[in-house]
């Protein structure tokens, strides 16, 4: 190395100058440990736990999920908070506008606001049951006294009214005379103790409003969105999980097996692939229909038996997933096991002797199930679309069961004058399509942070 | 590259086949007869039966079905228009113009529209307008077609009454208005989303960074390098987006009543009118595999890279 | 192979050009402040590891920064003018015409869906305007020609994918070079190639220089290559130059202790015996968090205790302007003084 000499760089003068003021000490070598504490070591996270962090971090996915609970909640909670349910038909009440009141409902109303302890309208029973049968009853009233009564025959269109501190304490009224205002009070015979086998009478204190209003049958609507929302929440998750299921075996085994058997299953896979696939799904809606019903009838064991409880469309709509609707999933894993089984871990994890099954295990399944994650996430809004698809064009599920798609369907001859039976559960539907669409979208870019665009 | 579409046109054909089988297979699959009714007797429904060939063996309606087809012979229909041959149902009654013309409206609209907003968003990355069309598209994407159309039936037609409320045979101009809307909503905002996507993929390409190196300026650069390489998965949507384009029609054309060949499909699947549920299908599954093959061929034109002889792998 | 005659001026000047990312993980200084000057007729090496900084400073120049990337310091005069004053048609009209660039991966260089002979007529025509469609390609054709494509006049309707990756370099060079720049900036050209085509790309370039009158600045990790092009060097470590020189400087005296790494981990034609390649340990800096003192420290065997806090100052350690950012030097000067003064 050659000699050098510093103070002849003229670049160098001032330099010198500045620092001369350093002491040897400064020049001393620094130990092990002092150099290591130059570097800060970032501490790793754990996939799921940084896949969270910026899932979290991600203001519309969290709404989104957020509106998604909401939903979930008005679906599965909701009904045990309003007095209706999605079958019961009030004939009284039927096409009412959201909020609305029936005239017996604001008459009886009126009685309440007048002191009144509680009422009964017969027109407002559930069902084709709208009318007290002959019998016994008794009706406990405010301050626990009893009062037992019979009828000996069965009163249709009256109004119970129960009064404890004015005389008579219950007496009954035509309906339509007590709507026009001009009725007579005619007390109810009083018997000191209910009869053998008497049965009590529940008297209302106030009317649970129906927020939604009611449609052409006199249910409901906000119990139907509710249940239709149900509907569809189980139709979208169930038939994501079929495909889900049916799509990774089938995508699986193609890709791991490899040859000819990945060469015959591919091009089934693209046979399916081609076929237009709203024409058959409408075709098979009809074709299995009438079978289903049968095997239903027929059927006793448990699994049929709540198949039935979900009708005959939910259920056909869940074969059609299961018969065409899985292709896109095979082929996604099918991709992705390739993928992975040319990468190096997976062939060292083969030197070792590591068996197939070990290795599908430990390094495939872990590997593809963010893609996984991802393809079931964006499914379940398309299966919940296809079958408000079906559900409109009337083969889907059918009433008395609803499905958004179907309440929509329902409302559409009624456009005109009752806009607001197509607009409820449309609006549920698109939030619920939406925010789903948005939460999946989030987890995609939470999971894999390169497919983000 | 006439070896490639022949073999291509072939395949069409095929599947053409395959969906007419799956369709004759699964329409008889329904049991009973269609012209089991609550009055009719026994004897009647055999007479009916015996008429229309119904009671031969399966194999032997099914090839009837297929060389008669081949002839251009799609049968009569036997219920919706009794001894009406289906070729005369479906092409000279208007059916089939009537879809076509709200569907190819809707295809045009939904491509000039798709296009441009995604290069609209893609060019304002990160800037308001990006963000409004993303929520527009994402809305876009999420309303189901037929919420969309009674939509604009209720503020259009019954609100302003700007519009005719039935569209029945869409006589004026202004009838076309709300279904071709309601049936391109979904595609365009698809398309606008697929365009921005790949739009900012191909901006971060390398060639996006050797034309700036080059000294092209922006515009040149988005619309020249940018916009051809990301037209490419656009293009592949524009199969799929054909079938959704049928399936919207079923939507529309209920919601509208349209008497095209969507509505006339559903109608003829409840009535088990064999011959024109074969004939629908086949006619609006012939029309997408015909936009399938055109895509393919289109693909050509616009990315060099693919040679048509070896696509198959 | 030295060029530094007195006809030649100065054509580039970077000063202390700092160039930051906005990452949402905070800044990420990448290039932090670096200068040299560049003559006409000089090639320049800069060597560094990936992540080093290298590329981005070239980007810096080209004005081909993307976000979230962006000058935040110095300066660049370019045949004396600022080039960062410029706004963005001028920096357009001057990519291209006065500096051209190409790229590591030739493979994805070139847009797949346009002819090569487009591309490189587009290139010439953009900044041409004047020239027709016909000239342009009579131009193109010359130009592949001169890179040592054969049927030039048939390959220039070609599509990339139809040339194999030493012919696309070359097409990238011709594209490069159609409007004869006076700087071109060759960013790590050859790596993505096989060790034969990466030869030949080199001799191209260097008879395409000599030919051209022109500049060069040449990106790369790779020594060897530099010793077979360039005629000064500038080692980049984390952001910084650490040491610049002439080739010569820079291979039988380095001074820095990463120079002297990098040396070590080469293979040398003129090494004896077998001798052991020593891998330079440690990994590179975590750029989002670097070191306070001398980037280089952790990994460093002569690591001193004013390393840990002080970011090390470039003094000139040889002629022709061989300098060095390393406390070793300080020290030594230091020592040299207080020897000069006692004796």
């Amino acid at each position: 190395m050659e000699k050098k000499s510093f103070h002849l760089f003229h670049s160098n003068v001032d330099a010198i100058a500045k620092w001369s003021s350093l002491r040897d000490e400064d020049f001393a070598p620094a130990t092990e440990t002092e150099k290591e504490s130059m570097v800060e070591e970032h501490k790793s996270v754990s996939y799921w736990k940084d896949a969270w962090r910026r899932f979290r971090s991600n203001r519309v996915s969290m709404i989104s999920l957020f509106v998604f609970l909401v939903i979930l909640l008005f679906s599965f909670v909701g009904p045990y908070f309003i007095a209706y349910s999605y079958d019961e038909q009030y004939r009284e009440a039927a096409k009412l506008f959201p909020f609305e009141k029936t005239d017996v409902e604001k008459a009886a109303q009126a009685l309440l606001d007048a002191g009144a302890d509680g009422v009964l309208a017969t027109s407002m029973l559930s069902g084709s049951q709208t009318y007290i049968k002959k019998g016994d009853y008794y009706i406990v009233g405010k301050n626990g006294q009893t009062y037992a009564f019979r009828f000996a025959k069965s009163k249709e269109k009256s109004v119970l009214v129960l009064e404890s501190d004015q005389e008579p304490a219950l007496w009954i009224v035509d309906q339509k005379a007590l709507i026009s205002g001009s009725y007579e009070k005619t007390p109810v015979e009083m018997m000191d103790t209910p009869a053998e086998g008497a049965s009590e009478l529940k008297m209302m204190t106030s009317f649970f409003p129906h927020v939604f209003g009611t449609d052409s049958a006199g249910r409901d609507l906000l119990a139907r969105c509710m249940y239709g929302a149900r509907v569809s929440l189980i139709i979208g998750i169930v038939a994501a999980l079929i495909v889900l299921v049916i799509g990774s075996i089938y995508g699986a085994i193609s890709g791991l097996a490899g040859g000819a058997v990945d060469f015959v299953m591919m091009r089934i896979v693209e046979l399916i692939y081609s076929v237009p696939d709203v024409l058959i799904v409408l075709l098979l809606q009809v074709v299995l229909k009438e079978p289903l019903q049968k095997w239903f009838d027929g059927a006793q064991s448990g699994i049929v038996k709540s198949m039935s409880d979900l009708g005959v469309g939910v259920v056909s709509i869940f074969i059609t997933f299961a018969l065409l609707y899985w292709v896109g999933m095979a082929r996604i894993v099918r991709g992705q096991v390739l993928m992975l089984k040319q990468q190096e871990y997976v062939t060292a994890a083969r030197a070792l002797g590591v068996s197939g099954r070990r290795i599908v295990k430990r390094h495939l399944i872990p590997n593809c199930v963010g893609q996984l994650v991802i393809t079931t996430c964006l499914q379940i809004p398309s299966a919940i679309f296809l079958e408000s698809f079906l559900s409109f064009l009337g083969m889907g599920v059918s009433a008395p069961m609803a499905s958004l798609g179907s309440l929509c369907s329902d409302a559409l001859d009624v456009l005109q004058n009752y806009p607001y039976r197509m607009l409820c559960p449309a609006i549920i539907l698109t939030v619920l399509v939406l925010s789903l669409n948005l939460v999946g979208d989030g987890i995609r870019d939470a999971l894999d942070p390169r497919l983000k665009k | 590259m006439v070896f490639y579409t022949l073999k291509r046109i072939a395949a069409a054909f095929l599947t053409l086949v395959l969906i007419a089988t799956i369709t004759f297979f699964l329409m008889n699959a329904i049991p009973g007869s269609p012209f089991m009714t609550d009055k009719s007797t026994p004897e009647q429904i055999a007479r009916a039966n015996a008429k229309y060939g119904l009671d031969q063996p399966l194999a032997v309606q099914w090839w009837r079905y297929m060389t008669n087809y081949l002839r251009g012979d799609m049968g009569v229909s036997l219920k919706m228009q009794e001894g009406t041959d289906v070729t005369t149902i479906l092409f000279h009654q208007g059916k089939f113009q009537l879809s076509i013309r709200v569907g190819l409206w809707a295809l045009l609209v939904a491509v000039l529209l798709g296009i441009p907003l995604g290069c609209i968003a893609a060019y304002n990355r990160g800037r308001a307008i990006d963000s409004i069309l993303r929520v527009l598209t994402t809305f876009g994407v999420a309303v189901p077609s037929f919420v969309f159309a009674t939509l604009l039936l209720m503020i259009f037609a019954v609100e302003l009454k700007w519009l005719p409320v039935l569209s029945n045979s869409l006589e004026s101009p202004a009838a076309y208005v709300m279904p071709v809307l309601s049936l391109a909503l979904y595609p365009s905002c698809y398309i606008a989303k697929l365009t921005r996507t790949s739009m900012l993929d191909a901006i971060n390409q390398d060639y996006i960074r050797t034309a700036r190196a080059k000294g092209l300026k922006t515009g040149k650069i988005i619309f020249k390098h940018a916009l051809r390489n990301s037209l490419i998965p656009v293009i592949t949507y524009l199969g799929p987006l054909s079938a959704s384009i049928v399936t919207g029609g079923f939507v529309v054309e209920t919601t509208f009543s349209i008497p095209g060949l969507g509505k006339y499909f559903i109608s003829s699947i409840l009535n088990r009118d064999y011959p024109v549920i074969m004939g629908t299908t086949v006619v609006l599954a012939a029309l997408i595999v015909i936009m399938n093959l055109v895509v393919d061929i289109a693909y050509k034109i616009v990315d060099p890279r693919i040679t048509l002889t070896s696509k198959e792998d | 192979m030295s060029n530094l005659q007195g006809e030649d001026r100065v054509l580039l000047e970077v000063k202390d050009l700092r160039v930051s990312f906005f990452t949402h993980a905070g800044e990420v200084k990448a290039v932090d402040g670096i200068s040299y000057t560049l003559r006409t007729n000089e090639v320049m090496g800069i060597v560094g590891e990936s992540g080093s900084g290298k590329s981005v400073e070239a980007y810096a120049i080209m004005g081909l920064l993307q976000n979230p990337g962006k000058v935040i310091g110095g300066s660049v005069r370019f045949d004396g003018e600022d080039l960062l004053s410029y706004n963005q048609n001028q920096m357009a009209d001057f990519r291209g015409s006065r500096a051209a660039m190409i790229f590591q991966n030739p493979m994805t260089c070139m847009n797949p869906v346009y002819t090569v002979g487009d591309q490189l007529m587009e290139a010439l025509r953009s900044h041409r305007k004047d020239i027709s469609r016909a000239e342009a390609r009579k131009r193109a054709i010359e130009m592949l020609e001169q890179v040592g494509i054969n049927n030039a006049d048939k390959r220039v309707d070609q599509y990339p994918h139809e040339f194999s990756g030493g012919m696309r370099q070359r097409a990238m060079i011709a594209m490069a070079l159609i409007c004869n720049p006076e700087l071109l900036i060759a960013d790590e050209p050859t790596t993505a190639l096989d060790v034969t085509i990466q030869e030949q790309i080199l001799e191209l370039m260097k008879t395409l220089k000599g030919r051209n009158n022109m500049s060069i600045i040449f990106i790369t990790h790779n020594l060897g290559v530099v010793a077979e092009i360039c005629d000064r060097v500038s080692v980049m470590y984390a952001g910084h130059i650490v040491e610049q020189g002439t080739v010569n400087d820079i291979f039988y005296n380095p001074q820095h202790p990463y120079t002297k790494g990098l040396l070590a981990s080469m293979p040398r034609m003129d090494m004896i015996g077998h001798e052991r390649l020593i891998p330079i340990e440690g990994t590179p800096v975590d750029l989002l968090d670097p070191p306070k003192g001398c980037s280089f420290g952790p990994r460093c065997k002569n690591c001193m205790k004013i390393c840990l806090n002080n970011p090390p100052p470039a003094v000139t350690v040889g002629e022709n302007g061989h300098s060095c950012a390393c406390w070793l030097q300080v020290q030594e000067m230091l020592k040299q003084k207080e020897a000069e003064q006692h004796g």
